[in-house]
């Protein structure tokens, strides 16, 4: 029974991957400076670039690549949790993936081991991101119905922002206490072209695990049991999405901050025009995280100059009115 | 009334004024930037205590003299039972605690902080007066006005573009000691020309549209980790100055105003580009 709305997975892939191409143009071109983008883009070139070729190849550039890769990675990541967990408010914000990570990348970074490798921050958040997931998976329990999960969830984010707080108050740099909020609500301005390439990896890993999960998500939707019969082993599943989840996640979120709502928002949007297959939300939710976290960086940048607002900030503001109306929408299946 | 008793009146309000124009012996300082100047100016014996900040190498240029004194955290208790004859303080230290002091009757004498040479002499002159060392504080304002000179003599044929660049992009511009100092050293100032005022942020893209060739930067905290800091590090700073590293200016010698001013000053005119 196809709904109305359902698109071929080639005309929604297509038609999303359009928007984000625009919005990744744009996003090149917003800026505190108006530059010629495409003399700019030929300066990188050269031998000593100009200095429009450094403001697009070491400022605009990854911004607009970290927002595209940030935003892909928590749309992934929102998906499979939701399809996983078969229960619609599962999301890395939400589950403490994002606090968790955000949590590892602080004690990395302000106590002095980022700066001995760089591959540490990284770490932090992956080893972060999967102690938080687990945790709330332990404490919910296998089964958990959808108001255990987010409860479970509720604490051990409460948990992750009160030690990022104690930790930076503890820090020794002189900085540190004012960089809370940019760790719990999110940033990607002023990041460089090396912040880039540290969360790449882990961001790449944890995509490529979760390439091949999507049949096997599709059969969860029938219940444990049939996806048992039809020969695939839950628990292998549920490790190698838990743990594709905290490479992304945790790669993403050291460089960002925790941004909030993408991984829940994104894949309710588009599960009524996938069919409500997760197999085919999976890349339609990346792609749409991706164009959501663009569309509010590029937001933020329109603010005008000197107040500093952050990504999460609007991402929240859009977000939690729909978690609202979820929720409402929840109650009224119940009643 | 006797006539006695009137004469002794007499001469105990007549010997208020003198009592006070006697130099103080226990001079209290709550502020770094009192305790530093104090420290250059008074007689040891003079000196009953200095904020805790002004024996940390990183921030106080008098950290080594400071090691002999008793030091204070800025607390009620540790002032009364010190019975100072004159608490120095900034006009930016903690406005209850001067008030209660100046109503159980202690001297408290505040000081602004300068952003240019002219605010620096007249802080040196007036402390100079209250500890009555006029002719130190004499010494300390020529000798500084001498090697901020013979800078001066020495300016370049082109003033090249400079900026300073602090964690959490903030830079210095218009009203500013390091503005002073860059001017007087030979640099221009690209935050002062950019309309900057005092201590503000700047975007990084306007920073690099100013095309600077050389980057200043005095961080708080030399060694130690954080978001801002990393600000600091990015690459395309060191690229639009064609290689040029970031030079670091000891913070100590801006945090306040004093005659160390001329140690950043020459500090930034050898770094001109030969």
């Amino acid at each position: 029974m196809k709904q109305p709305l359902a698109l071929t997975q080639k005309q929604l892939i297509s038609g999303l991957s359009l928007i984000l191409a625009a919005l990744f143009l744009l996003s090149l071109f917003v800026g505190s400076n108006p530059i010629p983008l495409f003399q700019a883009a030929r300066d990188t070139l050269l031998d000593t670039p100009s200095v429009i070729a450094l403001i697009f190849s070491e400022v605009r550039l990854p911004r607009a690549l970290i927002a595209l890769f940030t935003g892909a990675t928590l749309g992934l990541c929102g998906a499979a949790m939701q399809g996983l967990l078969r229960n619609p408010l599962a999301s890395p914000g939400l589950i403490g993936s994002a606090s968790g990570a955000a949590l590892g990348a602080v004690c990395m970074l302000y106590f002095g081991m980022s700066a001995a490798t760089t591959m540490a921050l990284p770490a932090g958040g992956i080893i972060g991101a999967l102690a938080a997931t687990m945790l709330v998976y332990l404490l919910a329990g296998r089964d958990a119905g959808t108001l255990t999960l987010i409860l479970a969830g509720v604490a051990i984010n409460a948990l992750a922002l009160a030690l990022i707080s104690l930790l930076l108050n503890l820090a020794p740099s002189p900085y540190a206490v004012r960089e809370i909020v940019l760790w719990m609500m999110g940033s990607i301005a002023n990041h460089s072209m090396d912040d880039f390439q540290i969360m790449l990896p882990g961001v790449l890993l944890g995509w490529f695990l979760l390439i091949g999960t999507g049949r096997s998500l599709d059969a969860l939707t029938l219940g444990e049991e049939t996806t048992t019969t039809m020969g695939i082993s839950l628990s292998r599943l549920r490790w190698r999405i838990f743990f594709a989840i905290a490479l992304a996640v945790g790669s993403a979120i050291s460089i960002t901050g925790s941004i909030g709502f993408i991984g829940l928002v994104v894949p309710h949007l588009l599960r009524p025009l996938v069919d409500h297959q997760p197999s085919r939300l999976l890349l339609a939710s990346a792609i749409g995280g991706a164009i959501l976290l663009l569309a509010a960086d590029i937001c933020v940048r329109l603010f005008p100059a000197g107040t500093d607002i952050k990504v999460g900030v609007l991402t929240s503001l859009v977000g939690a009115p729909f978690f609202l109306y979820l929720i409402i929408k929840s109650r009224r299946f119940v009643l | 009334m006797s006539k006695q008793l009137i004469t002794a009146l007499l001469l105990i309000i007549c010997s208020f004024p003198s009592q006070s124009a006697e130099p103080p012996t226990r001079v209290a300082s709550i502020n770094l930037c009192t305790d530093q100047l104090l420290l250059m100016l008074a007689d040891s014996r003079q000196i009953a205590s200095i904020s805790y900040l002004a024996v940390e190498s990183s921030s106080s240029f008098m950290a080594e003299e400071a090691q002999q004194y008793q030091v204070n955290h800025e607390k009620i208790e540790e002032l009364l039972s010190l019975k100072p004859d004159l608490i120095l303080a900034s006009e930016y230290s903690n406005r209850a605690l001067i008030q209660l002091m100046q109503k159980l009757g202690h001297q408290v004498e505040t000081f602004p902080l300068p952003s240019d040479i002219e605010g620096i002499q007249a802080n040196i002159t007036r402390m100079a007066q209250l500890l009555g060392q006029e002719k130190r504080g004499q010494q300390l304002v020529e000798q500084m006005n001498q090697r901020i000179d013979q800078v001066i003599k020495q300016q370049p044929a082109v003033h090249p573009k400079a900026i300073f660049y602090q964690p959490n992009h903030y830079t210095s511009g218009r009203n500013t000691l390091q503005d002073t100092a860059l001017r007087v050293a030979g640099w221009r100032n690209l935050a002062a020309e950019l309309g900057i005022e005092g201590y503000n942020p700047i975007d990084i893209e306007d920073l690099l549209m100013a095309d600077p060739e050389q980057l200043f930067t005095s961080p708080y905290a030399p060694n130690s980790n954080s978001l801002a800091e990393q600000q600091l590090s990015h690459p395309a700073l060191q690229r639009v100055t064609a290689g040029r590293k970031m030079i670091e200016i000891d913070y100590k010698y801006w945090i306040c105003g004093g005659p160390m001013i001329a140690d950043a000053i020459e500090q930034l005119h050898r770094s001109l580009p030969q």
